[in-house]
């Protein structure tokens, strides 16, 4: 493909990402509130909230790093959104495979970790030490999971392993095949989103959010991107490595909430762990069940 | 000691400390007043803690008895033993407001007595900690005492809302709407119209003098 | 062009309300069943946030005494505009049940700017609610300005925060450079309290906490 259709899908993939992020994002609010018993937000709420946000007239900056660690949280996301491929779109996905988006889906946290770091509040210190531990939690099994479906699949190009889920059919499909890892896979997806029962990072009344804590205005209204990146990147990945990618629009949007479904509906029942108790969880179970399902892939 | 002991350890206690008057005052005999001069207390308070288990110190209470020139402290006592309570009362002048700390036999007297210092102006030889932690932005006299009138203190330092904007002022010349300004309200202690409703005039106890007013 | 984007601003920040979830004095009993299933306020749009960087609203619950006023202009300062002030309970309006209390402030409105009060000891959430939505109302037509007016009339909200604290008062936040800054400079905005302000301000140390 020539340069300006390139360029094009690099503009669309990020913005598609965004708008389908926010979606999730009331998704969320509206699970959390129907089982607490309550009508949730009106639809068009996360957009309102980063409107607002953007729309703040003063605000205070702790320095250069303060502003570009928000910057690294989002840009993390942009790039890896180009390395996902999506239903007529690939963007770059053919010269980076999984591994770059699993390094691309680190960068967001060591930047806000940079950004927190000058704002030299104690309970952001806090917060993002746990979320930097949170991290290393999740990586583990998230790492195992990844290896063994690269290699069920002899390839880590991720459009060569969603070709040889829909290829095969529905039986061809991750979750089918290798049932164990997608259970494993479904843990880590929870641990991170960063939802109950692994939201210690976050915390609000017991360290006032953790790294959010001196992110208002504009910074704040960066996070909020942020977060709708993670939940559109977590989704799609999972539905690409293991429900065979969308070969439709619909299709791909139907599965990834789905997928987002569960970890959230879960999530609203629960307290959190402490981080020592999260970092033995998703070292032992995740960890087990994925090297099992590895053992039984190779 | 049980229950019966009780009363034969009193009757010992105003053999050994004099001055001290012993009042029952409730029904089921669980609450003792004690009045004694104030050179007295901490042999009482020794006796008290040593011999019939009264080791928790409830509170130490403070009246400003103006017209008497005296401070009125209250120490209440309670034995878990016992069940009882005891409440001491003694007086001490006003003019020099000082008097000594129990806080070497009753750890938490502390605290009280830092709140007295701060609320009355009484200062307590021998305590551990005399600072501010109640009032710290307070500049004024002591304002529990019953000379510093804090409605006064109001009127000079705050301000009050607009309170008789023109809509109301419309309402209220048609008929409507009534408002109290501050000077009259009902429990305020400047004003003419100051009345407590069971009473005749303020500021007086209740005196059954044959007419509700 | 701009007075659109200033108005879709508006009617966004009107329906995403950040309050503080900061429980000034015995108001804050009726912030839990407003927050909770039975009278939603999310439905508005309205999330409780925990830091004042976060917050758009400022709810002073109840009597604040001067302790609390304190803390609570600190609070007020460190917020991003614009911001809201709403006074709920009678003890903001005129002092409510402690108004001859020598210990708690009268008048909200002559230490910082509020946009609404609601009256009621305490208000029941339905009144909370009703008054979450005049304030919204009042965003949306452009008239809750009252952030610009804590710039433009800095000195004297300073002297009378200066009358209840002392000479000696001063706060993290540089008010005047804020309002040079972002072009709110006002001929109310420096006078004699300013001057004393820029007299004694000293960098501040870390307060001491002591029981």
């Amino acid at each position: 493909m020539n340069l300006s259709e390139l360029l094009l899908e690099l503009f669309l993939m990020p913005l598609i990402a965004f708008l389908v992020g926010l979606t999730m994002v009331l998704w969320m609010r509206r699970i959390g509130a129907r089982i607490q018993r309550r009508v949730g937000p009106p639809f068009l709420q996360p957009l309102y909230d980063v409107v607002k946000l953007f729309g703040k007239e003063t605000q205070i900056s702790h320095g250069i790093l303060h502003d570009v660690g928000i910057i690294m949280a989002m840009g993390g996301y942009i790039a890896a959104e180009m390395l996902l491929p999506v239903p007529g779109m690939d963007g770059v996905a053919a010269y980076g495979g999984i591994i770059t988006l699993t390094y691309l889906m680190m960068v967001p946290s060591l930047g806000l970790a940079l950004g927190v770091g000058q704002c030299a509040n104690p309970n952001g210190s806090i917060g993002i030490s746990r979320a930097l531990t949170a991290m290393l939690a999740y990586d583990v099994p998230f790492v195992i999971v990844i290896f063994g479906v690269a290699y069920h699949a002899g390839s880590a190009n991720l459009i060569e392993i969603i070709d040889l889920q829909q290829q095969a059919g529905m039986a061809g499909w991750g979750v089918v095949e290798m049932p164990l890892l997608a259970i494993a896979g479904l843990i880590t997806l929870q641990g991170s989103l960063g939802k109950q029962p692994f939201e210690i990072y976050v915390a609000p009344a017991e360290i006032a959010t953790g790294p959010m804590v001196e992110m208002g205005g504009k910074y704040l209204g960066g996070l909020f991107v942020m977060q709708s990146f993670q939940f559109y990147t977590a989704a799609v990945l999972y539905v690409s490595l293991f429900l065979g990618g969308g070969e439709s629009w619909f299709e791909l949007l139907l599965k990834s909430f789905l997928v987002v479904t569960l970890p959230l509906s879960v999530a609203y029942l629960f307290p959190r762990y402490r981080t020592e108790d999260l970092v033995r969880l998703l070292w032992k179970w995740p960890v087990m069940i994925g090297l099992l399902g590895v053992a039984f892939v190779v | 000691m049980s229950l019966d002991g009780f009363t034969p350890w009193l009757q010992s206690l105003s053999d050994r400390i004099e001055g001290m008057v012993v009042t029952r005052t409730d029904l089921q005999q669980r609450r003792t007043r004690i009045d004694l001069p104030a050179d007295h207390l901490t042999l009482l308070l020794e006796a008290a803690k040593g011999e019939l288990g009264f080791v928790h110190l409830s509170a130490i209470s403070c009246v400003d008895w103006i017209e008497e020139g005296a401070f009125e402290l209250v120490y209440h006592l309670w034995s878990y033993e016992q069940n009882q309570l005891l409440s001491i009362h003694i007086r001490i002048p006003r003019d020099p407001g000082r008097y000594q700390s129990v806080v070497d036999l009753y750890r938490p007297a502390g605290f009280f007595e830092r709140d007295i210092h701060e609320m009355f102006g009484l200062y307590f030889e021998g305590a551990l900690d005399m600072d501010k932690f109640i009032l710290t932005e307070w500049n004024g006299p002591p304002p529990m005492r019953k000379d510093f009138d804090s409605e006064a203190f109001v009127e000079e330092t705050f301000g009050w809302q607009a309170y008789n904007p023109p809509w109301l002022q419309a309402l209220t010349s048609a008929g409507g709407g009534v408002v109290t300004p501050p000077s009259e309200q009902r429990f305020s202690q400047r004003g003419e119209v100051a009345r407590a409703p069971w009473s005749g005039s303020p500021r007086q106890p209740f005196q059954d003098d044959g007419e509700k007013g | 062009m701009a007075r659109v984007f200033d108005e879709l601003t508006r009617f966004c920040q009107a329906r995403s309300l950040f309050i503080l979830h900061y429980c000034t004095g015995c108001g804050a009993i009726e912030l839990p069943p407003v927050m909770t299933s039975r009278f939603d306020m999310e439905r508005l749009g309205v999330s409780p946030m925990v830091t004042p960087r976060q917050a758009d609203v400022l709810l002073v619950t109840g009597y604040v005494s001067i302790k609390t006023l304190k803390r609570v202009m600190l609070t007020y300062e460190q917020m991003g505009s614009p911001r809201y002030v709403i006074g709920i309970c009678s003890c903001t309006v005129n002092g409510g049940m402690y108004w001859q209390s020598y210990a708690t402030a009268k008048k909200l409105d002559e230490y910082l700017p509020v946009d609404l009060y609601i009256a009621g000891c305490m208000p029941r959430p339905e009144a909370v609610i009703s008054g979450i939505r005049t304030l919204m109302q009042r965003i949306e037509s452009g008239e809750a300005d009252s952030w610009k007016e804590y710039y433009h009339n800095y000195d004297y909200y300073l002297g009378n925060q200066q009358k209840l604290f002392g000479p000696q008062w001063q706060t993290p936040v540089d008010v005047i450079g804020e309002a040079e800054q972002y072009g709110l400079l006002g001929p109310a905005t420096r006078g004699t309290h300013t001057e004393l302000l820029e007299q004694i301000q000293v960098p501040l140390q870390p307060l001491e906490m002591r029981l």
